[in-house]
Parts: structure tokens; C-alpha cells; sequence
């Protein structure tokens, strides 16, 4: 019984440890599953808030390959001499949607703009990625001042979502592959073509350390097509989309 | 026989000891009220009390000065202390106490004879009465062969009519152990059958 | 309960144990230490030692990221002998052993505190030492309070997370355990898959806790 206890912490396999954005960790994950499948190589997902996996990062841990959800965590880890050369890419891209309660009926983007709404939650709008976007999309609508006072901001779009389905707040400015996978209605996706301001990309590098071979093959797997099928099924978009 | 040597001043807020005696005796009473000082006297010859200034002498040896920046640690100075609520390590049984001390080379079948502590060996001590803990307490002092002992109000937790079968105890250890004894208490009469000379503690001094 | 979950409790709860058993022995120095002795810079002592207590575990977290880091002299110092501390198990065990320190030393430093010096005096006179003092008299009568820090840092680094999730992350089969492990489910969506490892935290809570009152009420007479 006591062996049985042991074994999870001595058997430690050295392998490729991939830090990943929570947005993305779903996707990511079943990408794995497909790899393990085909290579026979397993890799772990690390997954939390890009600001947090670039600090880990920043400051030594040895993740193999960096998917962050916004190209200011890209760039610290770049500034601080961590990513192998050449190696960075947009592995990604996303939209912005607006989602509500499932019972919400009769409402409208102009409710929105006008700011004929009481709550409206986001990320928050200083610091979280998808709340920045939000923002800077209201600003471009004009809105922004009507709706600053009614925003409830959180620290991560998965508490935007419990808000929003839930129904404590009245909309949610959310990431579309969010959206389709909760029980939220969709009022309206900020699509690339008529918003290229937003420009949501996920960047990729390799981290330089002892598991570079390893993670560049799994970069080229992750831009290969069985990835790709897997991404677009989820809803992100293609990196030559812009 | 003790050579006692004492000079001492202690200050604690307002309350101020000073003793000044010399002593070559066999039992030495100390007598005073409560609140003079006794057992601060007691712990400053034990060692686990530092007066504020003066000096303690057994025969040649110095144990405390404060002149000369001397102050042997407790557990340097062989003199054995029974403290007025006997102490025994409550984690142990009587036996185990008995034999604590690092020196315990005194004669173990003896004591336990003089003391007829034979029924209590291997009794925990939380359950004993006044007068047994005392007399455990005694032993286990005695154990290390201490060159002075010292004994804080030893009747004072016992009952009064016991108090006539625990003295006889204390003039067996003066008789057939020789050790030399100092003896605290508030009660005169039960210096009048043990102690050889009397030093009286005061609110006068 | 599935394999995945009973495999991450079983990780949790020995990486506690081994916590809790690392940090005792400095925790009974310190704790014995701040119960029995004065020296200058006693209250700085009192404070570092309190700091974990008081700051965020994250903020925890993020200075033993920087510490065991490549851009600290510790980091480097290990990574120069090969040893690995962020993303692994050592990871683990060091943020539990840090947040549930301050416990554990100031639950020994109450239980001596509680023990009668003169029973150390008394000892003294019949010649002991310090070190046998402490061994004998001072920590077997304040082992309840000591068994009972114990139990307290072990609960608490069962539930420990905010430093853990930092320095370690959350690699599921290395360094995911039980609280880890429920945010980063709730976090992916997966809030169904959280719910097992919620039950079994609460009954390991429920466990600690009852042995620790048991401990505590037999102390009572």
C-alpha cells in the first residue's frame, strides 16, 4: 500500500509540458489525445492565465511550447530571451461575442449601445485580454461611456459565463468558441471582416530548454490538418485570416 | 555540614530581599511569612533564579558573583530542590522520576526504603496525594546526590494531621543520609525539632 | 470515484504528509524558540514568520517562483546540480510546506508556552541539559498542542493552492492536486468532472479536522 503511494511521484516521466491558455485548453486537449494516438507521445497540458504562464515561464519553468491568448504575454516571454528564434507564430485567431440568459428575450445590440441595460459583464477591462478587446470594441462603437458604469468586470471569461448563465447579469461579452459551447444565447459575433481592429490572435513559440525537438514537432502538428480540423470545428479561426 | 555563604540583594518592583549570612550547620531554617522572599532565596541558591547583585558561597566554591561575573547554571551545582508543590514531571510515573536526574547515582533500594515509597513505583503521579508527591519529590532530589538540599514549606500541601508522619521522613533523611539541609517554612514550631540554627526572613529588613 | 480522481487524492495527500512532516522539525524549533527565548530582533523573527499567514498565497506563490527561478542565485545554484523545482512535485511540497508553516510554529509556540517552566527549572537542578530538557520534559507535555499543529498545517495544505498553482502548475499526473485540480476543471468548463474532487477534499477536510478536535478533547480531563 505504501509502494502504491509512492509510485505516482517516482515515476516522473520526463516529457513535453505545453503551457496553454484556458481558452484554448479544451482544443488543446483533445489535439493531445490525437497525438498521443499517431506519435505514441504524450503531452501535459499546463493550463491558466497567459499572464501566469508567461511569469512561469519568465522565470525558468521549463515548458516546452507557449500558447498564449494575447501577444503581450508573447512579448514578455520574447523580451526576457525565452523563445527560440524564429520559432513564434499565430497559431490562432478568435472573435468577440455577445451572449445572453437562454430565457432573455427581445434583445438587441442597441439595447447595448445605449446603454438600456443594467449589468454587463466582461473581463475586466484593464487586465483580462478578452476584456480589453471588449472594451476597445465599445469605444470604437461609441458606446463605451453610456455602458462603462454598468459593466461588472471578472477575472476570467469561463465567471463571465457562469454570470451570464446563471442570469445575475444581462449580458456577456464573451469569446465566440466560448459562446457555442455553453447554455447562453448568442445575440451577435463581432466577426474578423467587419471588425478588423480586433485583431485576437493566440501566439505560439517554442521555449528554449532541454525540450525544444519535442516541441517543435508538436507546433507542426498543431499547424498540420488534423489540429486544424479540431480548431475549426471549436470555432477559432485560421491564422491567415486577418 | 553546610558552609553556607550568602549576600544577596534582589529587587523585583517594589519588593526588595537582601540576605547576609553565613552558616556552617547541618539543617538550616529559614523562617518568614509569606511574600518575604523564601523561595526567591531558595531559587537563587539553586540556581534558577539570578539576584541582582552579590554572592553565593558553598565552602570554597562560588557560585554566584556578581562582582565577578559569576553565575554556575543550575544544573552545574548539585544541590537538590523540592519546590513547595512538589513538581514531578507529569509524563512520567514515580519510578521514572525518581531516576530522572543526570547524576542518579544515589542508592535506589534505600531511598525508596527510608522514604516507603515501595506501593507508589510505578503509580502515575497525577494521582497522589500531598504527602506522597512530596516524598517522591524528595527522592528524586535525593537521587543525585546533591550536596545541599532544599526544601520549600515540605508540610504546607499536607494535611495537618499528617503532618506528623512526613517529618519523620525529613529527620530520617538528616540522620541516616547526612545531607545537609535547608528548610523553608512560616510555621516556627516545626523548625523547634530539625533545624540546628534559624534565619529569619522579615518585612524589617 | 473514478481512477483519475483517486490517483490525484492519493497524490494531494501524500504530497501533505510529506509536507507537513518536513516542515515540523524547523516549526518545533522556531515555535520553541519564540515561546522560550528573548533575543534582539525577536519581533522581526515573529513577523517573517507570520508572513505567509498574512500575505496572499499568490503573492506566496510568486516569490517562491522567483526564488527556485533561473534569475535568483537559489535557482541557479540547484539547476547547476540538476535539480528541478518549478513545474514538479518539489514544487508542491514546498508551497504547502510555506503556507502551513506559520500554523504549525505558532501551534507548538502556544503549546510551550502552556507547559510550566518551573517543571524545566526544577529539571535543571537535577542536572539535565537544554536539548535533554526539551526532549523529556518541555515537547512530550506540549505534544497535544504540537500533534495539533500538525493536523492543522497537514489540512491546510490539503486545501493549499493559490502558491502551489503558481510555482508548480497545474500538470495533471505531476503536479495537479485535489484544489489545483477543481479550478482548472471549473476554469476549462468541466465543472461536472469538479464535483468528485470536491467530495473527496470535503471528506479529507471532515477527516482532519474530527481527528484534530479528538486530539484536542482528550486532552481534557
Amino acid at each position: 500500500m505504501a509502494l502504491a503511494f509512492i509510485t505516482p511521484v517516482a515515476a516522473q516521466p520526463p516529457g513535453l509540458v505545453v503551457s496553454v491558455a484556458t481558452s484554448v485548453y479544451d482544443a488543446l486537449d483533445e489535439i493531445a489525445g490525437l497525438y498521443r494516438a499517431t506519435t505514441g507521445v504524450t503531452v501535459a497540458l499546463n493550463a491558466g492565465g497567459s499572464n501566469t504562464l508567461a511569469r512561469q515561464i519568465v522565470e525558468g519553468a521549463k515548458a516546452g511550447l507557449f500558447i498564449s491568448a494575447d501577444e503581450i504575454q508573447m512579448d514578455a516571454v520574447e523580451k526576457a530571451g525565452r523563445i527560440v528564434p524564429g520559432t513564434r507564430t499565430r497559431l490562432l485567431t478568435n472573435e468577440l461575442a455577445v451572449v445572453v440568459p437562454q430565457s432573455t428575450r427581445d434583445f438587441t445590440l442597441a439595447h447595448l449601445f445605449d446603454g438600456r441595460i443594467a449589468r454587463l459583464a466582461m473581463g475586466e477591462p484593464g487586465a483580462v485580454p478578452a476584456g480589453v478587446y471588449g472594451r476597445k470594441w465599445l469605444e470604437r462603437e461609441g458606446a463605451w461611456r453610456r455602458v462603462e458604469s454598468k459593466v461588472i468586470p471578472f477575472p476570467t471569461v469561463r465567471a463571465v459565463l457562469s454570470a451570464v448563465e446563471a442570469g445575475r447579469v444581462d449580458a456577456g461579452i464573451v469569446y465566440r468558441t466560448d459562446a457555442t459551447t455553453s447554455a447562453v444565447r448568442v445575440i451577435a459575433i463581432m466577426t474578423r471582416k467587419d471588425h478588423p481592429y480586433l485583431d485576437i490572435a493566440y501566439p505560439a513559440a517554442v521555449i528554449v530548454g532541454p525540450s525544444e525537438k519535442d516541441a517543435r514537432r508538436f507546433l507542426e502538428f498543431l499547424k498540420g490538418p488534423a489540429a486544424r480540423a479540431v480548431f475549426d470545428r471549436r470555432g477559432f479561426g485560421r491564422p491567415d485570416e486577418r | 555540614m553546610i558552609d553556607l555563604s550568602i549576600d544577596i540583594t534582589m529587587r523585583q518592583g517594589e519588593f526588595v530581599l537582601t540576605v547576609r549570612d553565613r552558616a556552617s550547620v547541618e539543617v538550616l531554617g529559614v523562617l518568614g511569612p509569606s511574600g518575604s522572599g523564601k523561595t526567591s532565596l531558595l531559587e537563587s541558591i539553586a540556581g534558577i533564579r539570578t539576584p541582582d547583585e552579590g554572592e553565593i558561597r558553598i565552602g570554597d566554591r562560588v557560585l554566584f558573583s556578581s562582582a565577578g561575573n559569576i553565575n554556575l547554571p543550575a544544573r552545574d551545582r548539585r544541590i537538590g530542590y523540592v519546590p513547595q508543590d512538589a513538581l514531578l514531571f507529569p509524563n512520567m510515573n514515580v519510578r521514572a522520576n525518581i531516576n530522572f536526574g543526570r547524576h542518579a547515582e544515589g542508592d535506589f533500594e534505600s531511598l525508596v526504603k527510608i522514604l516507603d515509597l515501595q506501593d507508589l513505583l510505578e503509580r502515575r503521579v497525577t494521582n497522589l496525594s500531598g504527602g506522597e508527591k512530596q516524598r517522591v519529590a524528595i527522592a528524586r532530589a535525593l537521587m543525585t546526590r546533591p550536596s545541599i538540599l532544599l526544601l520549600d514549606e515540605p508540610l504546607a500541601g499536607v494535611d495537618r494531621e499528617r503532618r506528623d508522619v512526613i517529618l519523620p521522613y525529613i529527620l530520617r533523611i538528616r540522620k541516616e543520609l547526612h545531607v545537609p539541609l535547608i528548610y523553608v517554612t512560616h510555621d516556627e514550631a516545626e523548625l523547634r525539632s530539625i533545624a540546628d540554627r534559624v534565619l529569619r526572613l522579615g518585612p524589617s529588613r | 470515484m473514478s481512477a483519475e480522481t483517486w490517483a490525484i487524492a492519493r497524490f494531494t495527500v501524500l504530497m501533505a504528509l510529506l509536507a507537513t512532516t518536513l516542515v515540523l522539525p524547523p516549526a518545533i524549533a522556531i515555535g520553541w524558540l519564540l515561546a522560550r527565548k528573548t533575543f534582539p530582533g525577536k519581533t522581526l523573527l515573529e513577523t517573517v514568520v507570520s508572513l505567509p499567514l498574512v500575505l496572499p498565497p499568490v503573492a506566496t506563490g510568486l516569490l517562491l517562483l522567483w526564488l527556485f527561478g533561473r534569475r535568483s542565485p537559489v535557482g541557479q545554484a540547484l539547476d547547476a546540480i540538476g535539480i528541478e523545482v518549478i513545474f514538479t512535485w518539489k514544487a508542491v511540497v514546498l508551497s504547502m510546506m510555506v503556507i502551513s508553516f506559520p500554523l504549525v510554529a505558532r501551534s507548538v509556540r502556544a503549546g510551550i508556552e502552556q507547559v510550566d517552566r518551573r517543571y524545566e527549572h526544577i529539571a535543571s537542578t537535577l542536572g539535565a541539559g537544554s536539548f535533554r530538557i526539551l526532549r523529556t520534559i518541555t515537547l512530550p507535555l506540549a505534544s497535544r498542542g504540537i500533534a495539533a499543529g500538525a493536523v492543522l498545517g497537514f489540512s491546510r495544505a490539503l486545501g493549499e493552492f493559490g502558491a502551489t498553482i503558481m510555482v508548480a502548475g497545474a500538470i495533471p499526473g505531476r503536479t495537479r492536486t485535489l484544489a489545483v485540480g477543481i479550478y482548472t476543471l471549473v476554469e476549462t468548463g468541466r465543472e461536472d468532472a469538479a464535483w468528485s474532487l470536491l467530495l473527496v477534499s470535503a471528506l479529507l477536510a471532515f477527516g482532519a479536522i474530527y481527528v484534530s478536535n479528538r486530539l484536542v478533547a482528550e486532552g481534557r480531563p
